[in-house]
């Protein structure tokens, strides 16, 4: 099967993260793989290791690279960058279009990708190169079955109070939701395989696409305004005898913070 | 540029890899690890499937061969999880194995080098005896030649993995009255029905790095094949011990550098959650001026460290400055657990919080690579030039 996966690099959650200015956010240089990006990958290689064929991973990112590194090291074959200084400020919609555009003429059996980047939460891209490519898309699939890929799979998804079984054929899309499996833990072996891999470059021209079509320009989606999260406030105290405390409580809860 | 402090690309992604193994593998488990006071099988085959146990060693053996910054990050990775797994597993990459690597032959190489780097054989070295450690002169353990081989004769002290070990490689001598010029290195292997061998003897119950086990083992006239001898000639051993003793001195630091990160982490979570007066206690300068003194030592002894890594890996001579290191980083961390149980307060003194578990490993490392008073004894006599 030849099989693709759309990883993300993404500031760790420990990572400090400032909002600079109403556009812009200063982000600690700590990353990680998209946490959901990990059960993508484990995925395709657990298909790979059935059907035989090929999982290369595929991102869109200037800098960081780090995701189709830990690709490799869990044991994905290639691992291609799609990265243009006219993607600066792209939004979801730019990505998925490079993303697709780099897709189209390849054979692909299956493409995978976590059901959303931890960054922006979005739950985008993955749906989105789906439609411009055409073919099905499942998100935030629990389980994934394949007999025989040429008959098409067999996917699993949480729905409220309970699951929902869909079949779908190939090629399609699929996001990875945790519960899917558990990602292996690389072998030093790939580790240092990973570490000196060659990671392919292609830019928008040669995928075919201008500076128009990334960037800000071509966003569809524009921040307003970024703003941080509201600084929790210091303890109240009440020093009131029983039953009077009881009551202050029940009317801060509803006119100062207004939860009843 | 001569001066760059800068990883590679490379390194840290080795350094993100590592993490993310002892995030899985080791940290969920460490407080069960330190309580149970057992060698842990299981992690022991997990951990040595993922190949980090051929670090050091030539590819061809089933090793990675990575240069020595990147054996330093795994160290200090590793170390941040469980101390006594770290020492356990490092006794296998560096310690354990060193010699063998350096001076066996083909043969050793294929029967105890290559299942060592699997995990499948436990390997250990043995320096301490009951009069000497860090006094490595005074060894008294013998070895003696005879017909197509050695007889080794002693005891050896504070053997970490001795009580579980395959082999060992034994610091002897071939005469006491020698000291230092006396020192050789020999491969032993556990006794069988068919192998002459050393014996484990009485296992030690530690104050701290409780996983790894630690004891004492036997050598009664074991008898060794020629090709056990490890070294280029006889009485050099002294000079390997200082090649090896630098490595092991800065993977001290490391893990002291390790420790003292947790602990002050921790602390810090802590002191930012615990409320005393109406705020939580990092807001007061007495806490913060722990955190601040912590912090300038700890990233004093992290680049120095490194320096020593980078001068072993560039041939450099260090001596010294490894040294410096391992007594720096050491007493960092001395400093660093010993405020974090003062910051947690009551809470440090009972075994539900983690500070006293820093406290108990951090105290294991005082005396690896030399006691602090050998250390300063030797330094300060080469600085006054005496």
């Amino acid at each position: 099967m030849e099989i693709y996966v759309l990883v993300k690099q993404v500031p760790d959650p420990e990572a400090l993260i400032k909002v600079k200015s109403d556009s812009e956010l200063e982000i600690e240089n700590k990353y990680f793989t998209n946490f959901f990006d990990e059960f993508a990958i484990e995925a395709g290689l657990k298909l790979k290791e059935k059907f035989g064929g090929k999982v290369t991973v595929l991102t869109v990112d200037n800098k960081k690279v780090d995701a189709l590194r830990r690709g490799i090291a869990m044991g994905a074959d290639d691992a291609i960058q799609i990265t243009d200084p006219a993607l600066e400020g792209s939004d979801q919609f730019a990505i998925a279009k490079a993303l697709a555009a780099y897709l189209k003429d390849k054979p692909f059996d299956l493409i995978l990708a976590g059901r959303q980047a931890m960054d922006d939460d979005a739950g985008i891209v993955g749906p989105a190169v789906a439609e411009l490519l055409g073919i099905p898309h499942v998100n935030t699939i629990l389980g994934l079955e394949v007999d025989d890929p040429k008959k098409g799979v067999k996917v699993i998804r949480e729905v409220e109070g309970g699951k929902e079984i869909l079949s779908c054929s190939l090629p399609a899309l699929f996001t990875c939701q945790k519960g899917l499996n558990n990602p292996r833990i690389p072998q030093v072996m790939n580790v240092m395989k990973a570490m000196k891999a060659q990671i392919k470059k292609m830019d928008l021209a040669a995928l075919g696409l201008s500076a128009a079509d990334a960037g800000g320009q071509a966003a569809k989606i524009k921040v307003q305004k970024y703003l941080p999260p509201p600084k929790r406030l210091p303890v109240k105290m009440i020093k009131e005898d029983f039953p009077e405390n009881v009551k202050t409580l029940v009317k801060l809860l509803r006119e100062e913070a207004k939860v009843i | 540029m001569a001066l760059d402090f800068t990883f590679t690309e490379e390194q840290e992604f080795f350094r993100q890899m590592v993490r993310d193994a002892v995030n899985r593998l080791i940290m969920p488990r460490v407080k069960e690890l330190d309580e149970k006071e057992e060698f842990p099988w299981d992690l022991w085959k997990e951990f040595a499937a993922l190949g980090y146990l051929g670090l050091r060693h030539e590819e061809k053996y089933g090793g990675m061969a990575t240069d020595t910054i990147s054996q330093m990050i795994f160290y200090e990775e590793l170390a941040r999880g469980s101390c006594g797994f770290a020492m356990a597993a490092i006794m296998q990459i560096l310690m354990g194995t060193y010699f063998i690597a350096l001076f066996g032959s083909e043969n050793i190489k294929q029967r105890i080098l290559v299942p060592a780097i699997k995990g499948e054989k436990i390997g250990t070295i043995c320096f301490t005896e009951d009069q000497s450690g860090s006094d490595l002169g005074g060894t008294r353990t013998l070895a003696t030649k005879v017909d197509g081989g050695w007889r080794i004769n002693g005891r050896k002290q504070w053997i970490t993995n001795g009580p579980i070990a395959d082999f060992t490689t034994v610091m002897a001598t071939v005469d006491p009255k020698l000291g230092l010029k006396g020192l050789n290195f020999y491969l032993v292997e556990k006794k069988t029905a068919d192998r002459d061998g050393f014996t484990p003897g009485q296992r030690l119950h530690k104050l701290g790095s409780r996983c790894s086990v630690t004891g004492e083992l036997v050598f009664d006239n074991v008898f060794i094949p020629d090709e056990n001898f490890l070294g280029e000639q006889i009485g050099k051993g002294v000079q390997y011990a200082g090649d090896i003793l630098n490595e092991v001195r800065i993977m001290t630091a490391m893990n002291a550098l390790a420790i003292a990160k947790g602990a002050m982490e921790d602390a810090r979570g802590y002191a930012k959650n615990r409320i005393a007066f109406g705020n939580p206690i990092s807001k007061y300068q007495l806490i913060r001026e722990k955190f601040a003194k912590y912090w300038a030592w700890y990233e004093v002894s992290w680049n120095y460290t490194y320096k020593c890594a980078w001068m072993i890996q560039n041939k450099i001579t260090c001596t010294n400055e490894c040294m410096l290191a391992k007594y720096h980083a050491t007493e960092m961390c001395m400093y660093a657990v010993e405020e974090a149980m003062r910051i947690y307060g009551g809470n440090a003194f009972c075994t539900e919080y983690p500070p006293q578990r820093y406290w108990r490993d951090a105290k294991f490392l005082l005396y690896g690579g030399g006691t602090h008073e050998v250390l300063c004894d030797y330094l300060g006599r080469i600085f006054c030039k005496d």
